[in-house]
């Protein structure tokens, strides 16, 4: 008995050291350069967030008739039209956030990223297909980041999967997890609400928590909120997680009249993630029962204690940072 | 004619798969982190690709109660083969040797031999160590060691779960012999194994 008490400590310390270390889901690194018309054709660029590696360091390419010696562009009548591209963007450096200025009309957004570090600049002009097209990619592929490094919104998943397992049960789970995270991803991105950062990441450490307790208390027999209504707590709890997904957005400075489909194809890239999330979990899951590789029954609460360990350590880090801030 | 199309093909698709060592990561690793460039790491190489699908393959055709210990034998080697590879220079492993356990455990599976619980565990240990040690080169100065590991490690237990659980629900033992052809599927997949080994080997050895 001593033993195993001694192995779980020892499996919990593992799981609370190892896993929170690199796992931070939204610290990303992101650079913010803004070019503002000041006459036309010739703009002023600067770093409004000074990427990890240096803004000196950044291998900024414009398009071929336009001259950059920072902080001054010149582009000539033509404008600034076409390629703008960084090939450095690196380990230390995920993203950078392209702000446009012209002198007439909106602010346009461009985002930079390692898998695709070319935008084409648009001009003023009403969005083209190929706008729409640029859109579709860079946001798709920023949900599908977001997701898969958002081990926060995983584990919570992992959660619902555990205690639910299958069938159409799960299905409805999802379903009405997505519903809420993508009901109030699109309130807080359209401005209708609006939460501080810090304390939402606690909440969302504090979700996982709760799912990590209703595991445990669905392994002792006990029939928790999860087992009976797992559709209301996914809602629940989605609507949480959406926020959290909005604050993503949210310092990319978009078009207001692009944020709209923006916010589509960021969702439909948090679905294809989460999607094959669930998919390799319930893969898993099913590999482990035709191989007959369970869990021994003294270790069946272990993957709730991990879960909730790892959320806890979450929950008390941000925790801190609320209280720091305050 | 044919004959020296087919000699140009084994000769092509060897050099393809000797050639598929040096591809890293490393865009991943910008992209997604380090977690995920440890889990990927692997599927820039052929030689785990295969070898992994062959241990798998392996374990599954010998039934659930021999294999099903690989689940943590395989990633607990890799991760003791990435940390510990590098010190011991087991990263030098040369191609012959990949090419060795690739005909090894081709034959193994070709044969149909039964093998005990503590021979396949051994034989998937120093599998994992070794490859362990060569997705070592993925690690460069700022990768963050733990998370590669963690992904490597996690994409080991993935692709043998699920090409063990596969296999076995394949071949299905329990039905009867209708089903005989399955397992003689699964040993023909061993002799591939084995032949893409000599190609590598001898490849490797003639350049």
């Amino acid at each position: 008995m001593t033993l195993r008490r001694l192995m779980l400590a020892a499996l919990l310390l593992f799981a609370t050291s190892f896993l929170p270390h690199g796992l931070h889901a939204h610290e990303a690194s992101l650079g913010v350069l803004e070019f503002r018309e000041v006459r036309p054709g010739a703009f002023v660029g600067r770093w409004t967030m000074e990427p990890a590696i240096g803004s000196a360091h950044v291998d900024l390419r414009v398009p071929k008739h336009c001259f950059l010696r920072m902080p001054e562009m010149l582009c000539g009548a033509k404008g600034l039209v076409g390629p703008i591209t960084i090939s450095n963007l690196g380990a230390n450096m995920s993203a950078v956030l392209l702000k446009i200025i012209p002198l007439t009309g909106e602010s346009r957004s461009y985002t930079i990223t390692t898998a695709y570090p070319v935008v084409s600049i648009l001009g003023a002009g009403a969005p083209t297909l190929q706008t729409w097209a640029e859109l579709a990619r860079t946001y798709v592929n920023y949900g599908i980041d977001h997701i898969l490094l958002g081990a926060d919104h995983l584990l919570f998943v992992l959660g619902l999967i555990w205690i639910v397992r299958g069938g159409w049960r799960l299905a409805k789970t999802i379903t009405a997890f997505t519903l809420g995270h993508s009901a109030s991803l699109a309130a807080a991105a359209f401005g209708l609400i609006g939460i501080p950062e810090r304390p939402l990441n606690a909440c969302i450490a504090l979700s996982i928590v709760f799912v990590g307790v209703e595991i445990v208390k669905q392994r002792r027999g006990e029939s928790g909120l999860t087992a009976r209504y797992p559709w209301a707590v996914a809602g629940g709890f989605g609507l949480v997680h959406g926020i959290g997904f909005a604050s993503a957005l949210a310092g990319l400075g978009l078009e207001h009249r692009l944020l709209p489909a923006a916010l589509l194809f960021f969702n439909v890239g948090v679905e294809i993630g989460q999607l094959a999330f669930v998919v390799l979990v319930l893969a898993l899951l099913w590999a482990h029962r035709r191989l007959n590789a369970v869990l021994p029954r003294w270790g069946e609460l272990l993957p709730a204690y991990a879960i909730g360990s790892v959320a806890m350590f979450w929950f008390i880090g941000r925790l801190v940072r609320v209280l720091g801030a305050a | 004619m044919r004959r020296l199309l087919g000699r140009r093909t084994c000769v092509a698709i060897a050099a393809l798969l000797t050639a598929a060592g040096p591809a890293d990561a490393h865009i991943v690793a910008a992209r997604l982190g380090d977690f995920y460039a440890g889990a990927l790491h692997p599927l820039t190489d052929l030689q785990d690709l295969v070898l992994w699908t062959a241990l798998g393959l392996l374990a599954g055709s010998l039934g659930a109660a021999q294999g099903r210990w690989l689940v943590l034998v395989l990633p607990l080697g890799l991760l003791a083969g990435l940390f510990l590879g590098p010190v011991f220079g087991a990263g030098a492993l040369g191609p012959v040797a990949n090419a060795g356990m690739m005909v090894g455990l081709g034959l193994l599976l070709a044969a149909g031999i039964h093998i005990g619980t503590a021979p396949l565990c051994a034989i998937a240990l120093g599998l994992a160590l070794v490859r362990g040690a060569v997705n070592a080169d993925g690690i460069g100065p700022e990768t963050n060691r733990l998370l590669f590991a963690a992904g490597l490690a996690c994409a080991g237990y993935a692709a043998i779960t699920l090409t063990m659980a596969l296999t076995l629900a394949f071949r299905r033992p329990d039905a009867g012999p209708s089903t005989a052809w399955r397992g003689i599927a699964i040993r023909a997949c061993g002799s591939w194994i084995a032949a893409i080994g000599l190609m590598m080997g001898g490849f490797a050895l003639a350049s």
